[in-house]
């Protein structure tokens, strides 16, 4: 099997993701959520992490989808060229 | 509280030997389903499920814990790897890889291996990672053990130290210590039973995904019930904790007094380090991994599974501070109180069982991983030193390592009775993730910076190590009161810019900032400097290219280039590994290694495929004992027995690419090498070379000289330069008068840099005469040994010849070698190819002189065969009838299997068909053969047996004479037995006289003879048996009734499944005569 050439844009995309990541889960950012509001009674910090995390998630779960399906294509064109060349 | 249920002890017990006995089963069924070839590992569920492994009893109870006393401080620990997850596909995917081609058992395998396979990285590595990895298995049992006495004694006041008792035991046995035995016992069976680490232990893996599985269930469990049974949704318990407790809203904040916004930051940059370098996470998530397409479902299911494990942590929290009235001491085991005292028993048993499951995965792993550390790093390099002389070391390797799965668990159950409660082990979770940290940088660096090299490794790692325990490990032993806590307060010997917690007087930091900080600002910086300030060597080099080129490059560019000079056999290979691995993983490693490799007719490999045997059994071997102790063995076995590794010769490796190296240079090396390369001739190349030579660095003369052997001259191959008369084209003796003979001689570079300081008078007058100013002899270097000379002299500039230049025209006079060499080869190859065509030839010519087709008789059937061991063989048989019903049939067999032997025989064929009619009887032909071949064979060494035989169809007589072959064997229809055939006579060409006696008997019908040459009875098996007479007897009387052409075949085909190989030894001739009437 070829060995799956990392994309550049996918590398890109993974480095500001991973900023940004760390961005949100620091100081300040998460200063905004800080404090004593409250919504619906449970602390806006929690609730924050609560939706957040999942979210963060998703968005890996997007990547890794985009990664397999860019996996798919690399082997169908390879499976092309290999019948092309037969 | 107080009402709280107490489970009967027998259920605890009968429960957990039964889950214990499930996961066995589990892990037994999976090693069972591996060897069958149907994996259970190969599934990304299983692969997630045992990257868990990651939230251990630590954050099983003590999650809840925190989230009770400092707040959201908990949350951290799975950010960090959340965040981390993301950049799998890059980076474990990377360890992955690489770890899969290295054949890496372990972390510190990895380090090891990447940087100049140091044996004491490995042992550095492997010390810190015992130091820092043991309380943290302590802390594991610890967990067992508390919990136990929450479901015996739930009554008993859990301040004091815990009691660890079962009922119905003996005092002195402590159910730590039955936990911490069957642990180890669990990691034996499924981690250690084979000594190959690399391999995966899939029983193991299993295991810990089942006890993820149930550690998430449970803890799911009871927050379901504590958030939707004991109290009515999230908003609910907000809202009551709100009520009840005003005053503890920080719990719910960061940038507070217990968790301000700098360890948040700490706790998520360690964490993330952890999840990658923890040693059972890197045995996890790299070693065990079995397919890198799980990394990718990986990436988002094991953040999943973290998010699920705490979504009820605060909520558990909550409800525990409201139902104990705020009361902090038990939150570490709220887990378990809560259902207890809700009057819950069985919900308590699946979080008593979580929390085991928790912990048992954890310290089985650990308890592996770090013995196979400690094997391969530590006692490896010991047992080498000590060159033990054992015939097999595999069984003692292996005993080592279950003896080091006991040592671990039991350190870790030492420390847990000695410092149980200490104020050390219960902060050692973090104080293991800050020591998986130290590793960061070089892990990096191992996979994505090829100038890192092994000394920085060993000091950054070191320097690291060393940060930890002064600004980590030693407060917290002040904390615990083994130390005196002035050295926290005044610093040592009373410096205060030396305060542990506060060094160099950086003060405002939590203890596990204050040590990120410096420990990883000194690790990274010593680990960039010293990398930059030092060099690699070549060996170095390589093995870094090989980490980090990993998905570029497909094969070790080293392995074209180096040869083994007295290289092993492979027989000696296989026994070297043997040695160490057993003797048949090393068969079944061999046999793969074997496969798609040619083997010549001598049994050995070429050049190169040995090479990589040498790589591939170092590979093995690495897979076993570690990288750096299989380098070591390697290296002492070969020194040992006067092998050398030599350089054949790398294009670019020996120039440094540099700054200092120009990129003309480069350019100019680059054409070389592509000319060197070309389909041109060796002359072509030659000139061209010289011409790219001297108008890139315009020279105004070039020369390249060859050894001519017999007269022991240099000469003049290839000349570039106008304007000189006769100098450089004349040749050149060997003296060491002149600079060029000094050159060659003594194998170095001469170079003149201002030819006004010549010091060789022989050289001085005609350089000077024309008129030049600087010059360099470079000898043309072929393994070792000069075969000639390049030499370049310049009319212009002086001080042309820098060092750098030097070795760029060095590097050029190695492809000039390299080019020679190929030309000598292409001519020895075309001579061998010219050689196998005539064989070839000759092998056609010699079975034409064979009988081509069986004589169609009524009286008797004839079947012949002849199967050369080469391409021509001194084997010969023939038939002649006669016409007055009398037919002939000879065997003869040649002595040697060249041509020699085939011109013999050719000779032989000649002698009796041309005669033939002349002489009329077997003695009589062969006398005349004898006197023929007299003076032939003498002078040629070589010796003719043959049976001579006559046959007269008519009155079925039968005569016969010999000169010293073997006898046929007769088989007599009528008496059913077998009569070798036997006239005396001696061999053609020994003496001139020989009576050759004539014997005559009758044949009757159904009468089978068969003659044969010594191919046959001795041919040989690889237990050095001869097939011999008795069996050939054998097949005779069972094959008598077959026709002739069947019972030939019959035999050939016995006597090939008896040698079992493809080739015969010697030629192999039959021939078989039935009577019909």
């Amino acid at each position: 099997m070829k060995p799956h050439q990392v994309d550049n844009s996918l590398l890109e995309a993974w480095v500001m993701f991973m900023i940004l990541g760390m961005v949100m889960i620091n100081f300040p950012f998460i200063h905004i959520f800080d404090g004593d509001m409250s919504l619906l009674g449970i602390p806006r910090l929690v609730l924050y992490f609560m939706y957040g995390w999942p979210a963060s998630i998703a968005v890996i779960w997007l990547f890794v989808r985009h990664l397999e399906q860019e996996g798919q294509r690399q082997q169908q064109t390879d499976h092309k060229n290999n019948t092309a060349t037969r | 509280m107080g009402s709280m249920t107490v489970i009967s002890a027998e259920i605890i017990i009968i429960v957990s030997l039964c889950y214990f006995a499930l996961i066995f089963f589990v892990a037994y069924y999976a090693d069972r389903r591996r060897k069958a070839g149907n994996s259970l590992l190969s599934n990304p569920h299983i692969y997630t499920l045992s990257i868990a492994i990651y939230c251990t009893s630590w954050t099983f109870y003590g999650s809840v814990g925190k989230a009770a006393t400092s707040g959201l401080d908990y949350l951290p620990i799975y950010l960090g790897p959340t965040l981390i997850a993301f950049g799998w596909w890059f980076l474990l995917r990377k360890m992955v890889r690489v770890s899969k081609e290295q054949n890496i058992t372990s972390l510190a395998d990895f380090l090891a291996s990447r940087y100049d396979r140091s044996a004491i990285l490995g042992a550095i590595v492997t010390l810190f990672a015992v130091i820092g990895i043991t309380p943290y298995i302590a802390l594991q049992l610890k967990a067992i053990a508390q919990t136990l006495d929450i479901l015996f004694l739930p009554l008993k006041n859990l301040q004091g130290p815990t009691s660890g008792l079962i009922p119905y035991l003996p005092g002195q046995v402590d159910s730590a210590l039955l936990v911490t035995l069957l642990l180890g016992l669990f990691g034996i069976l499924f981690g250690a039973r084979h000594l190959d680490s690399s391999e995966r232990h899939e029983g193991l893996v299993v295991a810990v995904a089942l006890e993820s599985l149930v550690k998430l269930v449970a803890f799911i469990a009871v927050g379901i019930f504590v958030t939707y049974g004991l109290f009515n949704g999230f908003i609910d318990l907000f809202q009551q904790f709100y009520e009840r407790f005003p005053d503890r809203r920080y719990l719910f904040a960061v940038g507070t007094a217990e968790v301000p916004y700098t360890k948040w930051f700490t706790l998520i940059v360690i964490s993330m380090a952890a999840i990658m370098f923890l040693p059972r996470q890197f045995h996890i998530m790299v070693t065990e991994n079995s397919n890198e397409e799980h990394i990718k479902k990986a990436m988002w299911r094991f953040p999943a599974y973290m998010f699920m494990i705490n979504l009820f942590v605060l909520p558990i929290a909550m409800g525990g501070l409201l139902l104990n009235n705020g009361d902090t001491s038990q939150a570490d085991y709220f887990v378990l109180t809560l259902p207890l005292g809700a009057n819950q028993p069985w919900l308590a048993l699946l979080v008593f069982i979580g929390g085991l499951s928790a912990a048992a995965g954890m310290v089985m792993v650990s308890s592996v991983t770090l013995a196979t550390m400690i094997l391969n790093h530590l006692v490896m390099p010991v047992i080498l030193k000590l060159k033990l002389r054992a015939q097999n070391l595999s069984g003692i390797l292996i005993n080592i390592k279950r003896l080091g799965i006991i040592g671990v668990v039991l350190l870790g159950y030492f420390y847990f009775i000695v410092i149980g409660d200490s104020y050390a082990l219960a902060n050692i979770g973090l104080i293991s993730f800050m020591a998986a940290a130290q590793f960061a940088p070089t892990m990096i660096g191992a996979i994505y910076w090829k100038r890192a090299n092994k000394y920085a490794a060993i000091w950054s790692i070191s320097l690291g190590f060393v940060i930890w325990v002064y600004t980590l490990l030693i407060p917290s032993f002040v904390r615990s009161g083994w130390i005196d806590s002035r050295l926290l307060d005044e610093g040592p010997f009373g410096i205060a810019q030396l305060k542990p917690l506060e060094l160099f007087g950086l003060s405002g930091f939590d203890m596990y900032t204050h040590s990120l900080f410096w420990s990883l600002i000194l690790n990274l910086g010593v680990y960039c400097m010293v990398s930059i300030l030092t060099r690699q060597s070549e060996a170095e080099k390589t093995r870094a290219t090989m980490f980090v080129d990993v998905f570029a490059i497909q094969e070790q560019p080293d392995e074209h280039l180096t040869r083994i000079s007295k290289a092993p056999t492979i027989v000696e290979f296989i026994d070297l590994m043997s040695k160490f691995i057993g003797d048949k993983p090393a068969q079944t490693a061999i046999s793969v290694f074997l496969a798609d490799k040619e083997i010549d007719h001598r049994g050995s490999l070429n050049d190169q495929d040995i090479f990589s045997l040498k790589t591939f059994t170092e590979r093995t071997l690495a897979g076993h004992v570690g990288a750096g102790s299989a380098r070591i063995i390697l290296e002492n076995y070969l020194a040992a027995r006067g092998s050398e590794m030599e350089n054949i010769f790398d294009i670019f490796g020996s120039v440094t690419i540099d700054g200092a190296i120009r990129r003309e240079h480069l350019s100019v090396l680059y054409d070389v090498s592509q000319l060197v390369s070309s389909g041109e001739s060796f002359q072509t190349k030659l000139d061209r070379i010289l011409e790219l030579l001297a108008q890139q660095f315009k020279f105004d003369l070039c020369v390249i000289r060859f050894l001519e052997p017999k007269t022991r001259t240099l000469l003049v191959k290839s000349l570039v330069g106008e304007s000189f008369n006769h100098f450089g084209k004349s040749e050149r003796n060997l003296s060491t008068e002149t600079y060029i003979g000094q050159a060659f001689l003594s194998n170095v570079t001469m170079v003149v840099n201002d030819c006004d300081e010549l010091e060789k008078p022989a050289s001085s007058a005609i350089i000077q005469a024309e008129g030049i100013t600087c010059f360099a002899h470079l000898p043309i270097v072929l393994e070792g040994e000069p075969v000639g000379m390049l030499s370049a002299f310049s009319r212009s500039n002086k001080g042309l010849f820098t060092t750098e230049f030097i070795a760029l025209l060095e590097n050029i006079a190695g492809q000039i070698g390299i080019a020679w060499r190929n030309e000598q080869q292409i001519g020895r190859l075309l001579l061998v190819r010219e050689q196998e065509r005539e064989m070839q030839i000759a092998k056609e010519i010699q079975m034409a002189l064979l009988p081509a087709s069986l004589p169609a008789l009524e009286e008797i059937q004839i079947a012949g065969l002849c199967v050369p061991a080469h391409q021509v063989g001194g084997d010969y048989y023939d038939f002649i009838i006669r016409e007055d019903g009398r037919c002939d049939v000879v065997i003869a067999d040649v002595s040697g299997h060249s041509i020699g032997s085939a011109l013999i025989m050719a000779e032989t064929r000649t002698f009796i068909h041309s005669r033939v009619h002349g002489i009329e009887n077997p003695a009589a032909m062969l006398q005349a053969l004898n006197d023929y071949f007299l003076k032939d064979l003498d002078r040629s060494d070589l010796f003719v047996t043959m049976f001579y035989l006559q046959y007269n169809l008519e009155h079925r007589q039968l005569i016969y004479s010999n000169a010293g072959h073997n006898r046929p064997l007769l088989w007599r229809h009528q008496l059913k037995q077998i009569e070798p055939l036997d006239a005396e006579g001696l061999i053609f060409g020994v003496h001139k006289e020989v009576n050759f006696e004539e014997k005559s008997t009758r044949l009757e019908p159904g009468d089978v003879l068969l003659l044969y040459t010594d191919g046959i009875i001795e041919a040989e098996n690889s237990h050095q048996h001869l097939f011999g007479q008795e069996r050939l007897e054998k097949m005779l009387s069972e094959g008598v009734a077959s026709t002739p052409q069947e019972l030939i075949d019959q035999i050939l085909t016995q006597v090939r499944l008896f040698t079992g190989y493809r080739h015969f030894n010697d030629d192999v001739t039959l021939l078989a005569m039935k009577i019909l009437k």
